[in-house]
């Protein structure tokens, strides 16, 4: 068991590596990413921009001849947008086994200077000194630093920079008046690490932005399945104890009405039907709690009220939605049993019907319904993209849809970082489930 | 079984016989295939062209031209002597024309789902009547012409999509189970990688790059979907390989492709069959999903996520939620009979209960 599970985790890391490098490939090849949004606005923002080269989809390249930008700031955007190295490092870089660039400080080199001296921030100093095209970095003890690089970010080669003075007094490269260099700090800093890097919207990192979305959706999630689970097993038990009476005729139909609409557009008609639109307003439109200014003045049980009555439509929905599949699921398992040998035989040893039932046959029954808890876990993330959108609940779903609309790469590939793992972890559980509820399981 | 030695029906016969005697899986199927095949006319019964206009002497057959695809199918208003800019009202020379020589036969329903309030009858958010039966929408469009025509689309949708995810998820499946070894093992990890995916995310991601059209929308899910065949098909090879009647076909010297398609295929498809109406459901809600999200086909395309998002953001505009929710509501719920038929039909599981 125990060497099933390490085999099991083992495996996950290819797994995780594929899903996460599928997506980044994607996202880093598609054009109209962040940086051309960027420069676009940029450009609609600056004074003389008067739209001749407006929406310029030049692919990611910096060469966008087209582009009002200096070229000293397209080169910041790019290396903001981590857009100047090539895809491989970038996913090396985002996983955290390949050093990240970080502190950027701009150095010009004037002609004839080879060293010189900049201010890394915290008062600490790094001496850069240049010998032809190499450049290499000092700390103030005068020994090579092991924090700090250096680069040329020009457009030249090596042999120019060597031999730049010449070409210089020869009349070459006059439009060049010093040599800019960029030196910086470097780090191991990635998913490996827990850093999933910084959001573009939000000016925060990924994982604080995720924390309290992420609770939200698991709150929601959760309720949605308990109730799920306390209705759904019950209602399945009777129907299959009942098979062909007119309690299971009727509580069919609900349940077919139930699978024929997904949980989300239930919860419109809900939304429509009591959130005051042209019906009655019983319920709040959306949202966790009432406007923050009501929500200040409330007393902590009238708090715990407020959020429970803003919860209910959305649970409601949630739990349609895992209805007629979860009843449907535990009617036909137990069905099943009901007509095995081994309940023939317990009846026939004299055993009383609860008995036969309770004991024997909803055992067995359970199992399928027991592995499903890892789709459950996985379908909590993956099922609130619609459900927070239509209650317009700031939930973790609605973040990674928005993170999609606003080109925000750090949050969504933070979004499917959870989301893989959690199915990842979510397939092992309920394998393990499985095993738990059923004793003639083993895995070798 | 004992004796069954009556003129014996193929088991196909029988299951046809079996899903006629499930009424409401039966009539669910009729309504439904004579619903689409009508929604493929759907240009002679909904629409804002004229089926037949009198005019002068001379006849003219605007929507019947406007079904047959390529066909030109723009009137200019100054044929019909109509003062307007651009194409002619029909339903405005229907009125004018009242007691005159001239006259025009309207199609049942005399809205197009492209109608928006660029034409000077049309307003926004009317709210349901005799003319505008579901109202209209935040452009003036009617959302009656609208719905019909995305079920058209729907339907069309899941049913190419299930089909192509049925063709690459047999065969990749079969031929993993069949041949096993390295290939079995690519396929194994490229599923595993596939299934930990939060697909719909995915597929949000794609289309928010793209701007699929139905083709591309189509390629792209099934992209992401054809793995859940796989699971089943692969086990299913693996168990039929390993029986008798494959050892025999293989010491006579059948080839691959012979045992595949001929002896194994047919004995592994029944619940692959039986899970095809459900497939579909898949389908249907994943383009309403996608349309909803505003990453589905095209704007000016009519579908049911489309108003349906609409509805939801003016939560006072209830037609707009009501009459997709039902339209979808009404199809799922009869591809489910249908789904329930068929299962019936061909896996007659009789539930023998003690006491």
């Amino acid at each position: 068991m125990f060497n099933y599970v390490i085999r099991r985790l083992l495996l996950m890391v290819p797994t995780f590596l594929g899903a996460t490098l599928l997506v980044f490939v994607i996202l880093q090849m598609a054009p109209g990413g962040p940086l051309e949004k960027t420069v676009m606005q940029m450009q609609k923002g600056a004074p003389s921009g008067g739209g001749a080269s407006e929406g310029g989809a030049s692919g990611n390249s910096s060469s966008s001849s087209g582009t009002l930008l200096p070229k000293r700031a397209l080169k910041e955007l790019e290396r903001f947008y981590g857009f100047d190295k090539p895809i491989w490092q970038r996913y090396l870089i985002w996983l955290g086994v390949w050093p990240r660039e970080i502190k950027h400080r701009n150095v010009s080199f004037k002609l004839g200077e080879n060293e010189k001296k900049k201010n890394m921030g915290k008062r600490r100093f790094a001496y850069i000194k240049r010998e032809g095209s190499s450049l290499s970095v000092f700390d103030k003890e005068g020994k090579p630093s092991t924090l700090w690089k250096a680069r040329f970010d020009m457009d030249i080669s090596d042999e120019e920079i060597e031999n730049f003075e010449n070409l210089k007094n020869q009349g070459k490269l006059s439009e060049i008046k010093k040599l800019e260099a960029t030196v910086y700090e470097t780090e191991f800093s990635g998913v490996l690490t827990g850093n999933l890097g910084k959001s573009y919207t939000y000016q925060q990192p990924v994982t604080e932005v995720m924390k309290p979305r992420f609770k939200v959706s698991i709150m929601l999630g959760l309720t949605g399945w308990i109730i799920a689970y306390l209705v759904c097993i019950p209602l399945g038990i009777k129907k299959a104890l009942r098979h062909g009476s007119r309690f299971d005729l009727i509580s069919s139909v609900i349940v077919f009405m139930a699978y024929s609409i997904p949980g989300w557009a239930f919860g419109g008609v809900l939304l429509v039907l009591f959130g005051g639109g042209s019906f009655w307003d019983v319920f709040p439109l959306g949202g966790l709690h009432s406007p923050q200014e009501v929500w200040q003045d409330l007393s902590f049980f009238g708090k715990v009220l407020d959020q429970i009555h803003h919860a209910i439509l959305p649970i409601i929905a949630w739990t349609i939605g895992s209805f007629a599949s979860l009843t449907v699921l535990m009617k036909n398992s137990l069905l099943d049993n009901m007509s095995q040998d081994y309940i023939r035989t317990a009846f026939a040893k004299g055993l009383s019907e609860k008995r036969v039932i309770w004991v024997h046959a909803i055992r067995n029954s359970i199992i399928p319904i027991a592995s499903g808890i890892g789709y459950i876990i996985a379908t909590i993330i993956a099922g609130s993209y619609f459900i927070e959108m239509i209650f317009n609940i700031n939930g973790f779903g609605k973040m990674g849809y928005q993170a999609i609309l606003d080109r925000d790469y750090p949050i969504t590939m933070g979004f499917l970082v959870v989301a893989v793992l959690i199915r990842l972890i979510a397939n092992l559980l309920s394998d393990l489930a499985l095993a738990a509820v059923d004793p003639r399981i083993r895995f070798k | 079984m004992d004796k069954m030695i009556t003129k014996s029906e193929s088991i196909n016969q029988k299951r046809w016989k079996k899903f006629k005697s499930i009424k409401r899986g039966y009539y669910s199927f009729i309504a439904l295939v004579t619903l689409y095949i009508l929604s493929l006319f759907l240009p002679l019964f909904i629409n804002s062209k004229a089926l037949l206009v009198k005019y002068e002497g001379s006849y003219y057959l605007p929507a019947i031209v406007d079904a047959i695809p390529g066909l030109n199918s723009y009137y200019d208003g100054s044929i019909f002597n109509q003062d307007i800019a651009g194409e002619a009202n029909f339903r405005h020379l229907q009125r004018k024309w009242k007691g005159t020589n001239n006259w025009v036969i309207m199609p049942l329903y005399p809205f197009n789902p492209y109608e928006d309030i660029t034409n000077n009858e049309s307003k926004m958010y009317e709210a349901p009547s005799s003319t505008h039966w579901f109202g209209t929408d935040d452009t003036g469009r009617d959302v009656f012409a609208r719905m019909c025509y995305a079920f058209n689309i729907s339907i069309s949708f899941a049913f190419i999509l299930t089909v192509l995810n049925y063709i690459i998820g047999v065969s990749i499946g079969g031929a993993m189970g069949y041949f096993g070894g390295k290939f079995d093992l690519f396929f194994q990890r490229l599923i595993e990688i596939w299934s930990s995916m939060p697909l719909l995310f995915v597929v949000i991601i794609i289309s928010s790059i793209l701007e699929p059209t139905f083709v591309l929308l189509i390629f792209i899910y099934t992209l992401v979907n054809w793995i859940f065949l796989t699971y089943y098909m692969r086990a299913e090879f693996y168990r039929e390989k390993s029986k008798d009647y494959v050892s025999a076909a293989i010491s006579m010297g059948q080839s691959n492709t012979k045992i595949i398609f001929k002896h194994i295929l047919p004995n592994s498809l029944v619940p692959v069959i039986t899970y095809f109406p459900f497939s579909m459901v898949g389908g249907i809600l994943v383009l309403v999903s996608l349309d909803f999200l505003g990453f589905g086909l095209a704007p000016p395309t009519p579908s049911w996520g489309q108003i349906l998002y609409v509805g939801l953001s003016n939560i006072t505009k209830w037609w707009m939620v009501f009459a997709p929710i039902m339209a979808q509501f009404f199809t799922l719920l009869s591809i489910v009979f249908i789904g329930e038929a068929i299962r019936e039909a061909f896996d007659p599981k009789i539930y023998s209960r003690l006491r």
